[in-house]
């Protein structure tokens, strides 16, 4: 069931609501765990066992974590400081073979499901170039819903209970809902305990303005996937699917637009994910933060699809840096190298667990491998070329806070992050190589443009004109948005007429000009196969 | 406190942290600062800075960071 079907947003999302308040305020996550089961089921069937064996996992694990923790306060007190220590030590040690135990288990089950596969036929491909003639065999395995999300959510859980971060849960089932729960087990946002957990926790009694907004939400989501993101989708398929033909300015057109199609894709889902939330008053994480006003990759990714990034910089960077062999390393580094180079190496080092496993986390698939690997290849050149080039710009007199120079870095991150949407859209490594060069090429067709766009991709210069004005728009929302202004507060305070045609123009838009039925070739939301 | 102040303005120098009111929301501390300012740290007050510190609301002001060590020297 895609969120923008009539399907989820009528019958479904309308159901669980009427459900959901019609139940006294205590129980009402009882609802919600009926309404994510059966969403669960209805897209899974009997594969819902997987994550009903994870949810146990996590929760036997994070129970008896607490249990350790609470050994430890509690003796703690009686104890000097060297026993103190040595039981801190043993209880740690404890904890950690549990969440290895759990995560061997659970990333196991993502391995097996996602990744077998790939790393199978890369495998056999060794095995024939040794002239070995083992085999490992193709698995036909159905990939479980939203695995890739709460797999991480299910290990962030655990990892906080050890940590101290939150509280183990008592109850399996709201464990459950927390892995599970409808708006988010498609595509995110990736979840933290001690936030959703939270928030499912809470008693939400009905509130009119957050209903209000939440509904708002998910006409903006929807704006941004059918009317959008959907629209451009025909045209960006057709040039990718026959790239060979293509060179320049279509080529040109084929990337800025597959850029466009993916944010207005995943954040128009996320969109109608936190609206969905949103009605029934729980508040979920923001997933995007206006991306493209980024001066670096690394703000970009600080900016785009948060979550995930957060979660690797909490649940990988920090335990690898952190590590009793980095913290040696560091020190190490410290007696041989500048400050700078001292506290930057051992961080590169960590880096690449981040990206490498950032890049196959997106799918089992060598150009994801390398789509992390160019954002890592990037900021590293960023941080060791940094020192020489503070040096540059003092020896020249380059301002590095004047506006110029921001909007070079803008530019300079836009294209940067063009390039590896290149990566991640094109079928293979070679494939985007090949696109790429083709962009400097000039285009030879016999068709203009506009004949192109129309014959390959079904859109006119209105589609257009309409996809250049949402840009404006979301560049002017996106710049009040920076400002610290609230959308929704400014929609608020505008007087009745002006508000409600703010809120009907783009339910009339969706309806009568969104990408749907018959010529269009819809897109399922491209996040939901990760 | 001071000396903390003086850490900091040796990772990250021509920052002002003396008026910020929270560094890691005004990005003046990112992950690879934080990891730099963790050794140093770990460094100046013989402590040892485990993963369970590492958490936004322990490195927004010099007091938090100030309170984050003295809690590691109380629990060690």
């Amino acid at each position: 069931m895609q969120y923008n079907s009539w399907l989820y947003l009528f019958p479904f999302l309308g159901g669980s609501i009427i459900l959901y308040y019609l139940i006294p305020v205590k129980r009402r996550w009882i609802g919600l765990l009926f309404s994510s089961l059966l969403f669960y089921i209805l897209a899974m069937k009997n594969l819902v066992a997987v994550v009903l064996f994870t949810t146990a996992t996590i929760y036997l694990g994070a129970r008896t974590i607490e249990e350790f923790n609470e050994q430890f306060k509690l003796k703690k007190k009686e104890l000097d400081r060297a026993a103190r220590k040595e039981l801190k030590s043993k209880i740690t040690k404890k904890n950690r073979y549990i969440i290895a135990l759990l995560c061997v288990i659970n990333f196991g089950i993502l391995f097996v499901t996602k990744y077998f596969n790939f790393f199978g036929e890369n495998i056999n491909a060794l095995f024939h170039a040794l002239h070995i003639s083992a085999q490992i065999p193709f698995l036909d395995i159905f990939l479980p819903l939203g695995i890739s999300f709460y797999t991480l959510s299910a290990i962030s859980y655990v990892t906080d209970v050890a940590r101290g971060v939150c509280k183990a849960e008592k109850n399996y089932f709201r464990l459950l809902l927390f892995l599970i729960f409808f708006p988010i087990i498609t595509e995110g946002p990736i979840s933290r305990y001690g936030q959703l957990g939270e928030e499912l926790k809470a008693e939400h009694h009905f509130d009119y303005k957050q209903f209000c907004f939440g509904a708002q939400l998910i006409v903006w989501g929807l704006f941004q996937k059918v009317l959008l993101s959907d629209r451009v989708n025909m045209y960006v398929r057709a040039i990718f699917a026959n790239h060979e033909k293509y060179s320049g300015f279509p080529v040109i057109m084929a990337i800025l637009l597959y850029t466009f199609q993916l944010y207005m894709d995943f954040a128009g889902c996320i969109n109608i994910a936190r609206g969905s939330a949103q009605l029934f008053g729980i508040t979920l994480e923001e997933n995007f933060k206006r991306p493209f006003f980024a001066t670096s990759v690394n703000e970009f990714w600080r900016r785009w699809h948060i979550t995930l990034g957060a979660w690797f910089k909490d649940y990988i960077f920090y335990p690898i840096s952190l590590g009793t062999h980095f913290q040696k390393f560091s020190q190490n580094c410290r007696k041989h190298m500048n400050r700078y180079y001292a506290a930057t190496i051992p961080g590169i080092f960590a880096l690449f667990a981040v990206w490498f496993g950032n890049g196959i986390w997106h799918g089992a698939e060598w150009k994801y491998i390398i789509y992390g690997l160019y954002y890592y290849v990037i900021m590293v050149l960023g941080m060791l070329l940094e020192p020489a080039f503070v040096s540059f710009c003092s020896k020249l007199n380059i301002d590095r806070n004047a506006s110029w120079y921001h909007t070079m870095q803008v530019v300079r991150t836009f294209i940067l992050v063009n390039i590896g949407m290149l990566i991640f859209r094109s079928k293979d490594i070679k494939t985007a190589i090949t696109m790429l060069g083709s962009v400097f090429q000039p285009w030879h067709g016999k068709s203009n443009f506009w004949q192109l766009a129309f014959n390959r991709g079904g859109l006119f210069k209105l589609d257009f004109l309409l996809i250049a004005f949402s840009v404006i728009l979301l560049y002017f929302i996106g710049k009040k948005q920076e400002n610290g202004h609230s959308i929704r507060e400014l929609i608020l305070a505008q007087p009745l007429p002006i508000r409600w045609a703010i809120y009907i123009i783009p339910i009339v838009l969706i309806i009568i000009a969104g990408a749907y039925g018959p010529g269009w070739g819809v897109a399922d939301f491209i996040y939901a196969k990760f | 406190m001071d000396t903390i102040l003086e850490i900091l303005e040796t990772i990250k120098p021509g920052a002002d942290f003396a008026s910020s009111t929270d560094f890691i929301e005004e990005h003046l501390l990112e992950s690879m600062e934080i990891l730099q300012l963790v050794s140093e740290l770990n460094d100046e007050f013989d402590i040892n800075i485990t993963l369970p510190y590492i958490k936004p609301e322990n490195f927004k002001s010099v007091e938090s960071i100030y309170n984050m060590v003295q809690e590691i020297l109380e629990d060690e």
